[in-house]
C-alpha cells in the first residue's frame, strides 16, 4: 500500500514536471514564402532560422524555442490564412515575417489583433511601421532609412542630377521609389521617368531601349528582386545605359540584393553602388562567427547573405527578450520595446516607439568592381 | 510557341492543357543542365556548340515528357468518355510539374546564359541580342515545319481530320489516340524547346512557366482557339502591342492592355482574329 502511494507520487511529480517543461516553450511562427517568385527568401531565412535554433538547442533561461514554418508565397492572401493557421494551430507568442511589404501588411492587422508580436526583418514598407501597431517591430531598413542616403549620395557623391526610377509595382517598390524621389529632387535632382513593372515581366529590352531613348541619365535606382534586377541590369548594359556596358549612368540599389547578385548580373554588376547591411568582409566577431556556422552547416563554398542574417537576427533577438526574461508575448513586446543597442550581425537593435530598428550603424555602401567583388566606400 | 502548342492541343482535343506552362519550365533546366554541366563539362563542347545541343535535348525532354503525362494520365482519362476530368487532371499534373521542380532545383533564380546572350546586334538606336534573334529564327522555322506538316504530310491530314471530326476519322481507318497522342508530344516539344530559348532572357525558376502561360492563352484567345495562323499573327501582334505600351504608356500596364485587347477581342470578334470555318452538310 505504502509503495502504491509512493509510486503514485513519483507519478504524479513527473506529470507536473513534464506539464511544467511543456509550458516552457516560446512558440515561434514563421511566416515566410516558400513557393512563388519570392520564394528565395524563405529558403535563405529558413536556413538563418535553422542555424540559431541548432545554436540554442539548449534552451534559454530554460525555455525551449520551438518553431513552426508556414508558407506565404509573398501573397497577401496566402499570408493572411498562413497566420490565422498558425494563430489556431500553434498559438505562438511570436511571429517572424514576411519577407514581402504586401503579405507583411496584410497579416499585421491579425497580429495585432491576436496580440501577438511580430517581428519583421524584410520589407521595406513605410506603412508596416507608421499604421500605430504596437505589435510590429521591424529590424530591417525601411524605405525612408534606405531612400534619403541614397538619393543624398547620388546627389553629393557621384554628382547626379537626373535620375530615372525603376521598381516593382508592389508596396515595397513604390514605397522605395518614393523615398528616393522625395529627397533627390529636395537635393535638387530631377526625376526623368518613374518605370514601374509587374514580378512577372521578364524581358527588359523594351524598357532599356526607352531608357536609352530618354537622354542623359545619371543614376538607375533600382527596386526589384534578385532575378528582375539581373535580366534589368543585363539589359541596360545591352543598351550601352550603365557603366557595366559602356555608358555612363549608375545603377543603385538598396539592402533587397542578396550576395551573389553580381556573379550572377556579370559584367553588367560593374559599377552598381548599393547600400549593404550584411557584408560577410566585415571584421566584427559576431558577424565572423555566424558566418563561420553557416559554413560548418551548409558547405565551406557559401556565403550567407543579408537573408540569412536578417532570420538569424531574428531568433538571436527572440532569444535575447527571453534571457531578460520574457516568456509570453506581452513581455517578448515589452522587452523589445526596451532594446538598446543589441548587437546582431546585421548591426545594433533599438526599437523606436512605432517599432522601428533607428540604429543604422553598419548600413554602408558598396561599388561592384570589375572583377565583381565589392569596394567599400566611405560616403 | 508556347501558344501555338496550346492552340496545336485545343485544336486536336478540344481540351486546353494547364499543364503546358509546366512543359516549358522543365525545357529551360534541361537546357540549362545540358549547356551548362553536360555539353561544356562532360563532352567538351564550345559554348555555343553546348547550347545549340541543349536545345535540342529540350526538345527530346519536352516530347518525352508529353508521351509520358499522355500515357499515364491523359489517354486513361479520355478513353472513359469523360472530358472533364481531363482537365482537372491537367491542373493536377501542373501542380505535380512545379512541385516536383521546386524540390529538386530549389526556388533560387537560376542564371542561365547563352553565348548568344551576351551578343548585341544594334540598329542605330534599337538593340536586340542575338539570342532575340535565334528565338526568332527558331520559331519561324518550327513554325514553318509544322505548318508544312500539317498542310502536306500524310500524318498532318490525318490529324486536320481527327480534329474536325475524331469518331469518322476513326471510321476512315485513322487511328485517333495515337494521333492524339502524337499531337501531344508534338506541343510538348515545342513547348521544351520554347523553354530552353526562353531561358536566357526569363528569370528561371520552377515559376518561370506560370510566368508565361497566362500571356500564352491571351494569344491563343485573341488568334481564335485551335487556329494555328492566328495565333501566330496574335502572338506577333501582343508583342508588338507590348513593345509600344512600354515606350508611350509604361511598363507597368503591360497586363493592362495585352488583357483589354483580349477582352475587345471577345466583345467584338470571340471566334479570334481568324475564325475556324466549320462546313456543314445540310
Amino acid at each position: 500500500m505504502k509503495l502504491a502511494i509512493k509510486a503514485a507520487i513519483f507519478a504524479f511529480a513527473c506529470a507536473a514536471l513534464a506539464a511544467q517543461a511543456q509550458d516552457r516553450v516560446i512558440r515561434i511562427g514563421v511566416a515566410m514564402p516558400i513557393s512563388g517568385p519570392g520564394s528565395y527568401f524563405g529558403v535563405m531565412g529558413k536556413e538563418g532560422i535553422d542555424l540559431a535554433l541548432e545554436q540554442f538547442k539548449g534552451g534559454v533561461n530554460g525555455y525551449r524555442l520551438q518553431v513552426q514554418y508556414e508558407d506565404s508565397a509573398c501573397s497577401p492572401l496566402q499570408a493572411t490564412n498562413a497566420v490565422k493557421r498558425i494563430l489556431d494551430q500553434f498559438k505562438p507568442h511570436v511571429v517572424v515575417g514576411d519577407e514581402c511589404s504586401d503579405a507583411s501588411l496584410a497579416i499585421a492587422p491579425i497580429l495585432e489583433q491576436a496580440k501577438v508580436v511580430q517581428l519583421n526583418a524584410g520589407s521595406v514598407t513605410m506603412k508596416l511601421t507608421e499604421s500605430g501597431y504596437k505589435y510590429v517591430f521591424r529590424i530591417f531598413p525601411n524605405a525612408e532609412q534606405q531612400g534619403p542616403p541614397l538619393a543624398r549620395n547620388a546627389y553629393d557623391k557621384l554628382k547626379a542630377r537626373n535620375a530615372v526610377l525603376l521598381y516593382e509595382k508592389t508596396n515595397a517598390g513604390q514605397d522605395s521609389a518614393d523615398g528616393f524621389e522625395k529627397f533627390f529632387v529636395a537635393a535638387g535632382g530631377k526625376i526623368v521617368a518613374r518605370i514601374d513593372f509587374g514580378r512577372d515581366l521578364n524581358d527588359f529590352t523594351s524598357i532599356a531601349t526607352r531608357i536609352a531613348s530618354l537622354g542623359k541619365v545619371d543614376v538607375l535606382p533600382t527596386f526589384a528582386l534578385e532575378g528582375q534586377t539581373v535580366r534589368l541590369a543585363q539589359a541596360l548594359a545591352q543598351a550601352k545605359v550603365i557603366r557595366g556596358g559602356g555608358g555612363n549612368a549608375i545603377q543603385m540599389g538598396s539592402i533587397w540584393l542578396p550576395y551573389g547578385f553580381d556573379q550572377k548580373a556579370g559584367q553588367a554588376a560593374e559599377g552598381y553602388i548599393r547600400i549593404v547591411q550584411f557584408d560577410p568582409t566585415e571584421k566584427r566577431a559576431i558577424v565572423q562567427d555566424f558566418i563561420k556556422a553557416f559554413r560548418a552547416k551548409y558547405g565551406a563554398d557559401r556565403v550567407p547573405t543579408h537573408i540569412n542574417s536578417h532570420a538569424y537576427d531574428s531568433i538571436l533577438l527572440i532569444a535575447e527578450a527571453v534571457r531578460r526574461g520574457a516568456t509570453d508575448s506581452e513581455s517578448i513586446r515589452e522587452r523589445f520595446s526596451r532594446f538598446k543597442d543589441v548587437e546582431v550581425t546585421t548591426g545594433r537593435i533599438t526599437f523606436g516607439p512605432n517599432g522601428q530598428n533607428s540604429d543604422l550603424s553598419v548600413i554602408h555602401f558598396v561599388e561592384t568592381q570589375k572583377d565583381l567583388s565589392w569596394k567599400g566606400l566611405d560616403w | 510557341m508556347v501558344a501555338l502548342g496550346l492552340t496545336l492541343i485545343y485544336g486536336v482535343l478540344n481540351q486546353i492543357n494547364f499543364a503546358h506552362a509546366d512543359f516549358v519550365t522543365v525545357g529551360a533546366f534541361t537546357a540549362f543542365f545540358t549547356a551548362t554541366r553536360f555539353a561544356t563539362k562532360v563532352l567538351g563542347l564550345p559554348d555555343t556548340g553546348g547550347y545549340l545541343l541543349s536545345l535540342v535535348a529540350a526538345l527530346g525532354a519536352g516530347a518525352v515528357l508529353g508521351f509520358l503525362v499522355n500515357a499515364a494520365v491523359f489517354a486513361p482519362l479520355r478513353s472513359r468518355g469523360d472530358e472533364l476530368r481531363p482537365l482537372i487532371a491537367t491542373i493536377g499534373v501542373s501542380v505535380l510539374l512545379e512541385n516536383g521542380q521546386l524540390a529538386l532545383f530549389g526556388p533560387i533564380p537560376y542564371q542561365f546564359d547563352s553565348p548568344l546572350a551576351r551578343e548585341t546586334i544594334r540598329l542605330g538606336r534599337i538593340f536586340f541580342s542575338a539570342q532575340s534573334l535565334l528565338v526568332v529564327a527558331v520559331s519561324v522555322a518550327a513554325i514553318a515545319a509544322l505548318y508544312a506538316f500539317m498542310r502536306f504530310t500524310f500524318l498532318g491530314k490525318a490529324l486536320r481530320a481527327v480534329a474536325q471530326d475524331r469518331e469518322t476519322a476513326g471510321l476512315m481507318g485513322i487511328n485517333p489516340n495515337l494521333l492524339i497522342g502524337l499531337t501531344i508530344v508534338i506541343a510538348s516539344a515545342l513547348a521544351g524547346m520554347a523553354g530552353a530559348l526562353l531561358g536566357p532572357v526569363v528569370v528561371l525558376t520552377p515559376f518561370t512557366g506560370a510566368s508565361l502561360i497566362v500571356k500564352a492563352f491571351a494569344i491563343v484567345i485573341i488568334g481564335g482557339f485551335g487556329n494555328m495562323q492566328g495565333t501566330i499573327i496574335a502572338g506577333l501582334l501582343v508583342g508588338i502591342v507590348e513593345a509600344f505600351t512600354v515606350q508611350y504608356l509604361g511598363s507597368g500596364l503591360i497586363d493592362l492592355v495585352a488583357f483589354a485587347l483580349l477582352l475587345t477581342m471577345l466583345a467584338v470578334r470571340p471566334t479570334g482574329l481568324i475564325a475556324e470555318r466549320k462546313e456543314e452538310n445540310v
